[in-house]
């Protein structure tokens, strides 16, 4: 008396060489495998970092290269006439020297009489102004009519 | 005597951690019983083992996804259904699955050993389980071949554990009722 697995695993039996020639291959895959998978558990955090950033910039930055150069140099330059800008402006305000008394007298003088000059500004100025303002065409052609 | 995957000290952590001589070792373990289910799903021996090559081959590329390795032998035995189901649908020729069968009852007999063949029965037993439909023939064969526990072959085979067990317990009852006439 056997059981049904007896009988299904006898059956078969003569296919077992078959299967091993099988097993032996897939070993084989499986030993591809774990050599393929070895170098990758060697990786630490800082080779792959190093890795990312190595092929960033193989991706990002080195088929523009020429590119990235010049945009560079103009960043560069700009910068560094930036700087030299801001230094001169700095000392000329640091170099000048603070009005002396004197010459604010004479500031003031200066006023005084330009005040004196122009004096009080006359009632009919605004309308003369009016003049010069600029009027609708129409009303223009009427002048010249006139 | 039966032996069962579960209970057995099979090097599964070795082999996820990719050791050759431990996929070796299962392989060994299941080859025989998987290439069974495998030829009498399809009935061709050629198919059968291109099958089981890519049943191992898948195994060795996934193994890190399999979570239990207390359940490899199902796990193994789930991807092999699975390509099966793959090459009938590539070749357009799936039975009807037999779903509309109706709850069974519930089997206390679950042990593959309680259907005993007399050697001059055995081609009967072949012939009956051939017959079988395909679906109750799958379940069939995982409870004789692995003596998978019912939820394990509803986990390979991707159905109901109900549909499952009225699976079982109609291609049982055919087979036994077979094997009752004959005597």
């Amino acid at each position: 008396m056997k059981n049904p697995r007896d009988i299904l695993l006898e059956r078969h039996r003569s296919t077992a060489p078959k299967l091993d020639a099988i097993r032996r291959e897939v070993v084989e895959v499986a030993a591809d495998v774990n050599r393929r998978k070895q170098p990758v558990r060697e990786l630490t955090f800082a080779a792959t970092l190093a890795k990312a950033i190595r092929l960033s910039f193989l991706e990002l930055v080195w088929p523009c290269r020429r590119t990235w150069a010049a945009l560079a140099a103009v960043w560069i330059a700009l910068f560094i006439f930036n700087v030299s800008q801001r230094d001169k402006s700095e000392l000329a305000v640091r170099k000048l020297p603070p009005p002396s008394p004197e010459a604010i007298m004479a500031w003031r003088q200066q006023e005084k009489l330009l005040a004196e000059l122009i004096g009080p500004s006359a009632p009919g100025d605004a309308e003369q102004r009016k003049i010069f303002l600029p009027k609708p065409r129409t009303e223009i052609a009427e002048a010249v009519a006139v | 005597m039966l032996v069962v995957a579960e209970r057995e000290q099979l090097p599964v952590p070795q082999a996820k951690a990719g050791e050759p001589e431990a996929w070796d070792t299962l392989f060994r373990r299941y080859q025989l019983p998987l290439y069974v289910y495998v030829f009498e799903l399809v009935h061709d021996e050629q198919t059968s083992l291109d099958l089981v090559q890519e049943t191992f081959i898948a195994a060795v590329r996934h193994v890190g996804g399999l979570r239990d390795d207390a359940k490899f032998g199902s796990w193994l035995f789930g991807i092999a259904h699975q390509k099966c189901i793959q090459r009938w649908r590539k070749q357009s020729r799936e039975e009807v699955l037999l779903d509309e069968i109706p709850d069974a009852p519930d089997e206390s007999e679950n042990n593959p050993d309680d259907l005993l063949i007399r050697q001059e029965q055995e081609a009967e037993f072949m012939n009956l389980l051939n017959q079988l439909p395909l679906p109750q023939r799958s379940v069939l064969l995982l409870h004789f071949v692995e003596d998978f526990s019912l939820e394990e072959i509803a986990g390979i085979t991707g159905t109901q554990l109900g549909t499952v067990k009225s699976r079982l317990y109609y291609a049982k009852k055919a087979l036994r009722k077979l094997l009752e006439e004959k005597k």
